[in-house]
């Protein structure tokens, strides 16, 4: 008696207990982890050498040129990114959105770029961005327009590296959109015609808010994204020329060996205004986001 | 108010002809509904008349002007639909005066007349809620109002009632009846359901595979119908219809035309047969009646037979309808009319 109640007042941890050990073991663990390592001057040769050393590392964050150099190229970037992939894979759901054979064949030209690797997509744009050499100056150049250093020069870097993210992401968020758009009743728009609805006011006040919740998707999830951004800057342009792509992440990761505790306060840092950001979101978007 | 006219309009889906060379007048301030079963074509001029289903040739014309080239917002036309099609993100509110904001109504103007408008529908107490939160009958009344409130001179409903439970059925059929009293203006409205059409219609458009077969008021329709078809369409149960036997001649005759008795009849058509089955629905009784290889539907006010039961059933030779071989409604004027009653004695 005692032991089956027992066993049903376990039953339910016992039950989520696998996933739960999965979570703590992946993301509890190293969270708490990565917050404690923050706290110290860590000696990776040999721990019992390594100091705490309190909020020190914080405090020296909050004070360095190059924390917010590094933050600012990051939020330029997010910006850029997350506006220009919206814009333009809105743009192009819109027009693949009506069901027809050429419409699928450009739909799956489009959503190529997002299977294959980004290293292989940073390096073939590595190459094409070539100054001298390379293919969009050569297009430029031939069409008589004035050529780029793009990611040779500190001025065009960071929109190089944009351009290269947008052209990878535009497809994948475009399937999600055009989805969306598919799944609003046609006769809605029939019932918008016989209102005498202009076509901008059809999109502005019906599919717009009709696809908001997936609008909101792909900011939030392209925001948290792009600010954790690394392997394209780690690849095309390793931060540079003179730091103008050094991004959070990136700055997280050239402390990796000489000191992993900034470096893991900075994640933290990293951590926190994410999370503020997507607060923010939730707080400003909630109300336009029709759920149905 | 308007009248519609189709004029030899022709309407293709992937090169396959739903209507043909299609011609018909709708009379200003009529109730018209188009009946015919799915994939009739009905659907289909209602949308040409709305102009969110172009025909592929021919012209629509309302009040005598050629719409082709007109847009849908532009025609004066007002649609209800099946599913509503309200839309979802709008408050009630918004919903009604979508159509008004479009067409540059004052503020003034629009909120008086939504307000209006959603007193005679029961609205008032939802304006500012999402039409999410309301009942099916509900939202029927916001497509309703969005129709009413833009004072269209055609009114279009694509089967308006198919979504909403038996009762509320009765009770909106009653209101669309008294809408169209009370407006005046012209309404068109699909359905499948034969007894929505006889109970609204001024005229019953009635069609089948894009071919008008009929098109006269309900009581005509029932009494005088053109052909087999229309006689089986209208009417529940159908008409009973078997071959005569005389030149591919079919007879029928509607189920509550024919008398059952436990005495022989006296009129040419008079069987004898079983009682299969029995239907108290109440105010009638229906009967299926075996006899030889085939049955006839009765139907009668008085509940006097059992299950097995042999009885006679006759049906008075006025009430007798004739059918050619072609499927045509044989008229009593025919030079061989008599010669078939005679042959109903042999049957």
């Amino acid at each position: 008696m005692s032991r089956g109640k027992l066993w049903e007042k376990l039953r339910p941890y016992v039950m989520i207990g696998p996933a739960m050990i999965g979570i703590g073991l992946f993301v509890i663990y190293p969270l708490f982890y990565l917050i404690y390592l923050s706290l110290f001057k860590f000696n990776l040769m040999n721990r019992n050498m390594s100091k705490f050393v309190g909020l020190d590392n914080y405090i020296q964050i909050l004070g360095r040129q190059d924390f917010y150099k590094s933050l600012t190229n990051t939020v330029v970037y997010t910006a850029g990114v997350v506006i220009l992939t919206l814009a333009l894979s809105l743009l192009i759901a819109v027009w693949l959105s009506k069901r027809t054979r050429v419409n699928a064949i450009v739909q799956a030209g489009i959503f190529t770029p997002h299977i294959i690797s980004i290293v292989s997509v940073s390096l073939i744009w590595l190459w094409m961005m070539e100054p001298s050499l390379g293919f969009l100056n050569y297009i430029l150049k031939g069409l008589g327009l004035p050529t780029s250093q793009w990611l040779q020069s500190s001025k065009s870097a960071m929109m190089s590296i944009i351009i290269v993210s947008v052209w990878q992401a535009i497809g994948y968020y475009t399937l999600i959109l055009v989805a969306a758009l598919q799944g609003v009743s046609p006769t809605i728009y029939e019932a918008a015609a016989l209102d005498n609805a202009s076509k901008v006011k059809v999109f502005r006040k019906i599919t717009l808010p009709l696809i908001s919740p997936q609008l909101f998707f792909i900011l939030i999830i392209m925001t948290i994204g792009s600010f954790k951004v690394f392997d394209t800057v780690k690849i095309m342009t390793g931060g540079g020329p003179n730091n103008a792509t050094n991004t959070l992440v990136y700055y997280i990761y050239s402390y990796r060996t000489t000191n992993i505790g900034y470096a893991a306060a900075a994640g933290v840092v990293l951590m926190i205004i994410i999370g503020i950001l997507t607060i923010i979101y939730f707080r400003l978007m909630a109300k336009k986001v029709h759920y149905q | 108010m308007a009248s519609i006219e189709f004029v030899n309009v022709t309407k293709e889906f992937d090169k396959k002809e739903i209507i043909k060379d299609l011609n018909l007048k709708i009379e200003d301030g009529t109730f018209t509904v188009l009946v015919g079963p799915s994939g009739c074509g009905k659907t289909t001029l209602l949308r040409m008349i709305a102009g969110i289903g172009p025909q592929t040739s021919g012209a629509v014309l309302i009040d005598g002007k050629d719409v082709t080239d007109i847009a849908p917002g532009k025609r004066g036309v007002a649609m209800v639909f099946q599913n509503y099609a309200i839309y979802p993100t709008m408050s009630v509110r918004e919903n009604i005066e979508f159509g008004l904001k479009n067409n540059k109504v004052k503020k003034a103007e629009r909120t008086e007349l939504v307000e209006s408008i959603s007193a005679a529908v029961g609205l008032t107490d939802f304006l500012d809620r999402k039409p999410s939160t309301l009942s099916g009958g509900q939202r029927q009344r916001i497509a309703l109002a969005r129709a009413m409130v833009k004072k269209p001179s055609v009114f279009l409903m694509d089967e308006p009632l198919s979504n909403l439970d038996a009762k509320l059925r009765a009770q909106m059929r009653i209101d669309l009846i008294e809408l169209h009293k009370k407006l005046g203006t012209t309404f068109v409205y699909v359905t499948h359901d034969q007894v929505e059409a006889m109970s609204m219609a001024d005229t019953i458009v009635l069609m089948n595979q894009g071919l008008i077969q009929q098109e006269a008021p309900p009581e005509t329709i029932y009494h005088e119908p053109s052909n087999i078809f229309v006689a089986q369409f209208i009417g529940v149960p159908p008409m009973n219809i078997d071959e005569l036997g005389v030149g591919g001649v079919k007879f029928g005759f509607r189920p509550e035309s024919a008398i059952g008795s436990t005495e022989a009849g006296t009129t040419p058509f008079s069987i004898r047969g079983e009682v299969v089955t029995r239907e108290m629905l109440g105010s009638e009784t229906l009967y299926k009646i075996n006899y030889k290889d085939t049955s006839f539907m009765i139907k009668s006010l008085e509940d006097r037979f059992t299950v097995n039961q042999q009885v006679y059933v006759s049906v008075p030779t006025e009430k007798m309808y004739f059918f050619g071989e072609d499927g045509n409604r044989i008229p009593t004027s025919h030079p061989s009319y008599s010669s078939y009653i005679e042959a109903l004695r042999s049957y």
